[in-house]
């Protein structure tokens, strides 16, 4: 039976140059992040090229997306919070074209490695931190402060809100990265289940139908995951960066 | 599963953050084992606000009072 760790290896391909001590290298991880960054390009500049009317295929593809993240922003971060639209949207494309590019059989998934993860929640974390102060000032301070606590408990619960969000880029990030991995874990494995049986004789093809077609179904979950998991991602960038825009509740 | 999974990684991810704090202060300040037992116990507190938050039984928006 195949490991099914074996597809979140890191191959090396070819060494850029060295930072210090650590090595610059192209890997299949970087690969896939430009090919994702390819095909999101292709998708957003190719069809948007003609700019019809009544839009192609393609177009619509691109419409659609603009709009979904356009009103998720409106909705959840309001009007202001479109000035963020740019990465909103860049995060959301990026991470569900990852996504969907690993679930293609010897594909690599990115953002099954928690370091991929970590470093877009801390962009997002470093975002809302750095954008609060900077156009609130120390008022961005006040959201740690909630309104309506008597002052002998508020010192408590500002401690209590500030580990609340500092928690918030592990959260943010563990949720992608842990979704990925254990989904295609399972994958795997059940995978497996399939050819183990069917070296066990008749009997065992047999007993392999279970397996195949609980992959096929967890294929199909997957695909859900994937696309949840883009979405969730984005969603709660909006509301992060809500709390920038608006700190004061 | 997905619903269950995102208020666990709230509330583990608030004792992590909470213990690696705690654990960092008292190796700078030596103050061996008070900072960890009581940043542990504020990230619990952090991590329950987070789930609380998640869940929708607090509006998302963030505190606004006991109501």
């Amino acid at each position: 039976m195949g490991d099914p760790i074996h597809q979140f290896e890191i191959k090396k391909f070819f060494t850029l140059g060295h930072l210090g001590p650590y090595e610059i290298a192209f890997t299949n991880s970087a690969l896939f992040m430009l090919i994702a960054f390819a095909i999101v390009a292709l998708l957003m500049l190719v069809p948007t090229r003609q700019r019809a009317l009544v839009p192609g295929r393609l177009q619509s593809i691109a419409e659609l997306s603009y709009e979904f993240i356009a009103s998720t922003i409106r909705s959840s971060a309001g009007n202001e919070g479109m000035r963020f639209f740019p990465l909103v949207f860049s995060l959301f494309m990026f991470i569900l074209v990852v996504n969907l590019l690993g679930l293609l059989p010897y594909a690599f998934t990115v953002t099954s490695h928690i370091i991929v993860t970590v470093a877009l929640a801390l962009l997002v974390f470093f975002t809302v931190v750095i954008y609060g102060f900077y156009k609130h000032g120390l008022r961005f301070l006040r959201l740690f402060v909630p309104s309506g606590i008597p002052i002998y408990i508020l010192p408590l619960v500002t401690a209590i809100e500030v580990m609340s969000f500092l928690s918030r880029p592990i959260s943010h990030s563990v949720r992608l990265f842990a979704n990925m991995l254990a989904g295609h874990i399972t994958l795997k494995v059940f995978a497996g289940f399939v050819t183990m049986l069917g070296g066990a004789g008749i009997l065992g093809w047999f007993g392999a139908v279970l397996p195949l077609g609980l992959t096929v179904a967890l294929t199909a979950l997957e695909l859900l995951v994937a696309v949840l998991q883009a979405y969730v991602f984005a969603i709660l960038t909006c509301i992060y960066l809500n709390d920038a825009l608006h700190p004061g509740h | 599963m997905a619903r269950g999974f995102r208020l666990s990684t709230e509330l583990v991810g608030g004792v992590l953050l909470g213990a690696a704090l705690g654990w960092l202060l008292d190796r700078w300040l030596g103050s061996s084992p008070w900072g960890l037992i009581v940043l542990v116990l504020l990230g619990f507190a952090g991590g329950v606000l987070n789930v609380m938050r998640t869940a929708g039984v607090m509006s998302s928006g963030g505190p606004k009072g006991p109501n």
